[in-house]
């Protein structure tokens, strides 16, 4: 039976829809933080995996929902990064006040977009999944939900899927249903790895891809970017099916047995710290 | 074989395994097909019920991290994404 606790936690602006699982004995923390937009969705499925399995291991686990999304409070509207940002620490600065044991970040996909230096320094360790540190082309791939929208409601004018509307005295953008404030997309495109400074904390960086074939360079770029800033960093090739993408609902069970094992790592680190030296990047 | 016909044989090999990768890409977000069904000549647009918003998008961004390639706005097209061969001949042109 899973100790579960579902909540409202008070966050910066109001109520963040948190679900918790502690195990009888924690032997450190792990916070998911949800990707953004769609890809929230994409991914809610295997957070909860994630979640299960990291209790699992003496984990406690915390899965909770961005301000003005999902089912925490307030609106999309109302959102922007820096009050995601306060509300990632609120929660770090609340587990380090009641526990001494290491506290770790899942960041799925365009997670990564929200971390800060001072997020870094909060945390023991970060778990990145096919991270996506490029703020400028993931709100250009959002744009272009719009696009695509459009073109197959075959539809050559403004579409709802793509417009600029009032509210109050704010200009507010609609994509794909998501309405928002404009200044959110310019504070999310202009998040870069440049942007962090050197973090040397555990880094785990499980990247999709196939024996087969080569990194892209734009994959690469990013993965040599983080190993200059972060001496620790090991990096989990992962052969499965990129879950998230897919128009049916997939478990990428090779990604989940891979996390599973780094998860243990986790809860008993001094017996693996000479593992962990030993090689820096391991394959399928 | 002439310079002309090796250049051609050349086309016609990059153009097969450009093909075979977009069909690999096609193949993971949409996966409720056999793999027989695709091929050169399938239809995708408007022929397929998965391939919508999203799944057009997502293709997008995992052709120009495989192929290295900057796709435009004005790419996003019904007839750049008409079929498997439309998008072969789009990848060439930008590579």
């Amino acid at each position: 039976m899973i100790s579960t606790k579902v909540e409202f936690y008070q966050g910066t602006k109001g109520p963040l829809f948190r679900i918790i699982r502690t195990p009888e004995k924690v032997l450190a923390h792990l916070i998911f933080i949800a990707p953004l937009f769609e890809q929230a969705n994409q991914t809610r499925h295997h957070i909860t995996r994630s979640a299960i399995n990291a209790y699992q291991q003496g984990l406690q686990s915390f899965v909770f929902d961005h301000y003005g999304t999902g089912d925490s409070g307030g609106e999309l509207t109302e959102a922007n990064l820096a009050l995601w940002q306060q509300d990632i620490l609120l929660q770090l600065a609340d587990i380090a006040a009641h526990s001494t044991q290491a506290i770790y970040l899942s960041l799925p996909l365009s997670a990564v977009l929200l971390l800060s230096n001072e997020i870094l320094r909060q945390v023991d360790g970060v778990l990145l999944q096919q991270p996506d540190f490029n703020g400028k082309r993931f709100v250009q791939q959002f744009k272009r939900l719009a696009l695509a929208a459009q073109l197959t409601k075959n539809n050559s004018t403004e579409s709802d899927d793509f417009k600029h509307g009032e509210l109050s005295e704010q200009p507010l953008i609609d994509i794909a249903g998501y309405q928002m404030q404009p200044s959110l997309l310019d504070a999310l495109a202009g998040q870069n790895l440049n942007k962090l400074a050197d973090f040397h904390i555990d880094c785990y960086w499980f990247e999709w891809q196939s024996p087969s074939e080569e990194l892209s360079l734009s994959r690469l770029k990013q993965q040599q970017g983080v190993e200059h800033k972060n001496s620790k960093l090991r990096v989990e090739q992962v052969d499965d099916v990129k879950f998230w993408q897919s128009t049916e609902l997939q478990i990428a069970q090779a990604f989940l047995r891979k996390e599973l094992r780094v998860f243990s790592k986790l809860a008993f680190p001094q017996s693996n710290s000479a593992k962990l030296l030993s090689s820096k990047t391991e394959t399928n | 074989m002439t310079s002309a016909q090796a250049h051609e044989q050349t086309l016609e090999q990059k153009n097969k395994q450009t093909t075979a990768q977009l069909i690999k890409l096609l193949i993971a977000i949409i996966p409720n097909y056999d793999d027989d069904f695709w091929h050169a000549e399938t239809e995708l647009f408007g022929a397929i019920a998965e391939f919508d918003s999203m799944a057009l998008v997502t293709l997008i961004g995992e052709m120009e991290d495989y192929f290295d390639i900057t796709l435009d706005d004005d790419d996003i097209s019904a007839e750049n994404f008409a079929s498997v061969a439309s998008l072969t001949e789009l990848v060439l042109e930008r590579n």
